[in-house]
């Protein structure tokens, strides 16, 4: 059940590139969230209104240098609200209603090999996700996307983390250059369809190419998806993204915050 | 001594002033985890339309300056299934359920009325004549008084409940459309309802809704509101429920003391879904500091230096 919880600012790591790592103290989430939950985080005080909504990243266990107790946020300065919480110090003070949101499943086969796609800060939810597949003896492989080289937070940890690291940039300052479809789109060509279960994140045009790819080889494809939200908690229907019900071509609007983030690629009606 | 939060707005008795508006607070048992509903003088819900709706399409909702658009076009699960899947697990709790009510037309409007009356647990209607995001109904009836008038009327025959309607702020004078739901069989008149607003996503130059415009809630709104609530009170003899922007007990005491005897807190409950009981709990430690027995005795008591 989720809790709203005053709490303060452990550290908060410049990544560079506009990228920070928040951790905060919550020992009643660090062991029980699900990889791709979330919370609404706001400033007291700030002169912004809404909270806003950031999927966890590390929990007990993720990050080996992480404070006891801790969970992890990785956001990258896009507005005034992540302006504002990347001038925090440590100490300052955060509201957090958490955890929300479905989070991500296990791989439908426990036989079949998770494969992460990130683009850009879309990598936000894998750390915990990474963790928790491994304890479980699977072994994910990730497919790491950006622009740019800068655009990549926390590459070396996932380096070190999945078993199998491809990278892409627009731009070729890091890895191959072009976009993650295109060493999606052979991995897919050389393992059976069953074997594969994506897991995807990032922005709305490369999730729509990776929903594409899986749904055209019948690959079980979960994307976490992201929008603006006012409440996080499913009344105010401002986060929705139109679906489909199976069998039906009539458009419904599922929220990101309740029914979602982590959507059946097969479910969206893009 | 502990204040007599208790009010009374014509046929209606609430054990406290401090409401939940509708379209922010769901059907009332999202918010189960966050506070004990029964704290609460009411709960508004969602606006109830005769058959399911699916919304507007997104993007439908950006902050902006103190406050935020929205433009979510009446998603509801429509008045059927609210009878029969929310209203039983709502009537566990000692609070005034207070049912939006909205249709594309009289007849709609009429046939939510009108399946209401029977269900166990609806303490009172509201009517919504001033959604500003749907093209049928809603804002049409809530801008005309005749039209407003009419549809207030039919949903009094319709209703033996005790009728709220929920002005629109988006017209020349709200006094007229306040002597129009008075005049066609009012109990209670509740306002405002947002204002019409756009936002503009200038490197793209196009509107940031889906939509255009949006209805703007939050603090910001909340002098327009507290005025016309002013003025409602100068024209009409019917009891009045403030809204608009409010986050503390001191935004609910403007309005009361401009003239409401109770108030709906709104997007407040976005941002801490325990906004309310906040609210009503500082309006208690208020009423004690002061020495007022009554919250009663404070509505409509600002004291004018000059005239309005």
């Amino acid at each position: 059940m989720p809790q709203d919880i005053t709490t303060s600012v452990l550290r908060n790591t410049d990544l560079g590139h506009g990228n920070f790592l928040l951790e905060f103290e919550a020992p009643q989430w660090s062991a029980e969230m699900k990889p791709a939950q979330f919370f609404m985080i706001g400033i007291p005080g700030s002169e912004t209104l809404l909270r806003r909504p950031f999927s966890v990243c590390g929990l007990r266990g993720t990050f080996d240098d992480a404070p006891a107790d801790s969970v992890q946020v990785l956001y990258k300065v896009v507005g005034k609200g992540t302006a504002l919480l990347a001038s925090l110090k440590p100490g300052a003070q955060l509201d957090v209603l958490g955890p929300l949101g479905n989070g991500f499943a296990q791989p439908h086969d426990p036989r079949a090999r998770p494969v992460l796609v990130a683009g850009g800060i879309g990598s936000a939810p894998f750390p915990a996700l990474i963790v928790e597949l491994t304890a479980h003896g699977i072994r994910p492989w990730m497919i790491y996307g950006a622009r740019s080289a800068g655009d990549l937070p926390l590459l070396d940890w996932f380096d070190e983390h999945s078993e199998r690291l491809i990278v892409t940039t627009e731009d070729g300052s890091a890895g191959q250059r072009g976009l993650v479809t295109g060493p999606l789109e052979e991995l897919i060509a050389a393992n059976a369809s069953g074997s594969l279960h994506l897991y995807g994140c990032g922005p709305e045009p490369m999730l729509k190419a990776v929903a594409r790819l899986a749904l055209e080889h019948g690959v079980r494809c979960d994307l976490s998806m992201e929008a603006h939200m006012a409440c996080g908690f499913g009344v105010c229907l401002g986060c929705v993204v139109p679906t489909h019900r199976p069998g039906s071509a009539e458009i419904h609007y599922d929220r990101v915050c309740v029914e979602g983030p982590v959507m059946d690629a097969g479910v969206l009606a893009w | 001594m502990k204040p007599d939060l208790s009010v009374e707005l014509g046929p209606l008795r609430l054990s406290n002033p401090v409401l939940t508006a509708s379209g922010t607070f769901g059907y009332g048992l999202e918010f189960v985890p966050f506070l004990d509903l029964s704290d609460l003088g009411g709960l508004v819900t969602k606006g109830l339309s005769p058959r399911p709706r699916h919304g507007n399409p997104p993007p439908r909702i950006v902050e902006t300056p103190a406050g935020m658009l929205n433009t979510i076009g009446l998603q509801n699960v429509g008045v059927d299934a609210f009878i029969t899947e929310k209203l039983p697990e709502l009537r566990a709790y000692d609070t005034a359920v207070i049912a939006n009510v909205f249709g594309e037309s009289e007849s709609e409007y009429v046939e939510v009325c009108t399946k209401l009356e029977g269900a166990e647990g609806v303490a009172a209607i509201e009517l919504n004549v001033s959604c500003p995001n749907v093209d049928k109904g809603g804002m049409i009836f809530g801008n005309e008084p005749g039209a407003l008038e009419r549809v207030t009327r039919a949903c009094r025959d319709a209703t033996s409940l005790p009728l709220i309607v929920k002005l629109s702020p988006n017209v020349t004078d709200i006094r007229d459309t306040a002597r129009a739901a008075e005049q066609g069989g009012a109990d209670i008149l509740s306002l405002v309802n947002t204002f019409v607003g756009m936002a503009i996503d200038v490197e793209r130059r196009r509107p940031v809704l889906a939509r255009g415009s949006g209805g703007l809630s939050g603090p910001a709104i909340r002098p327009l509101a507290v005025w016309l609530t002013w003025q409602v009170h100068q024209a009409v003899d019917l009891p009045l429920i403030g809204m608009g922007g409010i986050v503390e007990a001191g935004d609910a005491l403007e309005f009361i003391l401009a003239g409401a005897s109770a108030v709906q807190v709104g997007t407040a409950n976005f941002i801490r879904p325990d906004a309310a009981i906040r609210v009503l709990r500082d309006l208690e430690d208020y009423l004690r500091r002061h020495g007022i027995a009554s919250v009663r005795e404070l509505v409509g008591t600002l004291e004018r230096k000059t005239p309005a």
